[in-house]
């Protein structure tokens, strides 16, 4: 078992309150990646959201201590604060369909107390196929191990249990 | 209680295994393996002993020893036959997907943040 030292109730009270204000948002690239079983690692926790000028966003960070750095230069928007600061802000997926059309290629993970939207393993190679950046190309051929491991226990016993999109 | 040459020839068939590269494998010598087949049983002689006073089998008398080795055996038995059905696919991050799946999402996915932080990771 790993330490529960990262990943604390911070981060998931950020998350709850996310959805407590209907902030539609999922959870993508290598976190969602590893949420799956991909062995693999991350610095951080993408969040894709749907709009993010949505006020919702900006009540659940005054609600967790955090703020949201506006963009400049070639950075995008950033979330600075404790409770935040594992978070990253993602506005666009490159190689894939609009927000609306992925969610149907997501599904609902437990995560500590919350239920979070998380974007399907297949996507996400698809995604990282597209971007094509080194660190991305290093990834991909652990993430399609680990997609055609989880196939093959998907033919061998039944399908877990999980909301689908809507 | 027999060691079955027939059954060790079918598990290693399943998991195409020569039965010289399992004994490599296993480290077992080709004697030694010949010696156990030869002989009536494999358990000493006690133990049937103490089954035939009890009148059950002497597998009734016996458990595994270690939960944790039946469990990675499992789990390697598991990787060895989704590795073969796809050669292309890398045995280790077969047998690391099939252990992460055995824990909570959480902890799937605070394991990947810690190893990120570990300062001597790539060195």
């Amino acid at each position: 078992m790993p330490e529960n030292l990262i990943f604390t109730n911070k981060e998931i009270g950020f998350l709850r309150e996310l959805k407590r204000q209907k902030v539609e948002f999922m959870l993508v690239g290598a976190a969602a990646a590893a949420l799956q079983g991909a062995p693999v690692v991350t610095q951080d926790v993408d969040l894709w959201f749907e709009d993010v000028k949505d006020p919702g966003i900006q009540t659940a960070l005054r609600k967790s201590s955090g703020i949201m750095v506006p963009s400049f230069g070639q950075n995008g928007p950033t979330f600075a604060g404790e409770a935040v600061k594992l978070f990253d802000i993602v506005l666009t997926m490159p190689g894939l369909m609009g927000f609306d059309e992925e969610r149907k290629n997501s599904f609902d993970v437990r995560l500590g107390s919350v239920n979070v939207r998380i974007l399907e393993l297949g996507r996400i190679i698809k995604s990282k196929e597209t971007i094509g950046r080194p660190k991305d190309l290093l990834v991909l051929p652990v993430l399609r191990d680990t997609l055609k491991t989880l196939r093959h226990k998907k033919t061998r016993r039944k399908p877990a249990r999980t909301k689908r999109g809507r | 209680m027999r060691l079955s040459g027939e059954n060790t020839k079918k598990l290693c068939g399943a998991r195409r295994l020569s039965l010289n590269a399992l004994l490599k494998r296993a480290g077992v010598s080709k004697t030694a393996y010949y010696h156990l087949i030869d002989k009536e049983s494999v358990l000493p002689r006690s133990i049937g002993a103490l089954a035939a006073a009890l009148g059950v089998r002497p597998s009734a008398l016996l458990e595994e020893s270690d939960r944790e080795s039946r469990r990675a055996l499992r789990l390697l038995e598991a990787a060895d036959r989704i590795a073969g059905s796809d050669p292309s696919m890398d045995r280790d991050n077969i047998r690391h997907t099939l252990l992460l799946l055995e824990e909570k999402p959480i902890d799937r996915l605070r394991r990947s943040l810690l190893r990120a932080r570990k300062p001597d990771l790539h060195q």
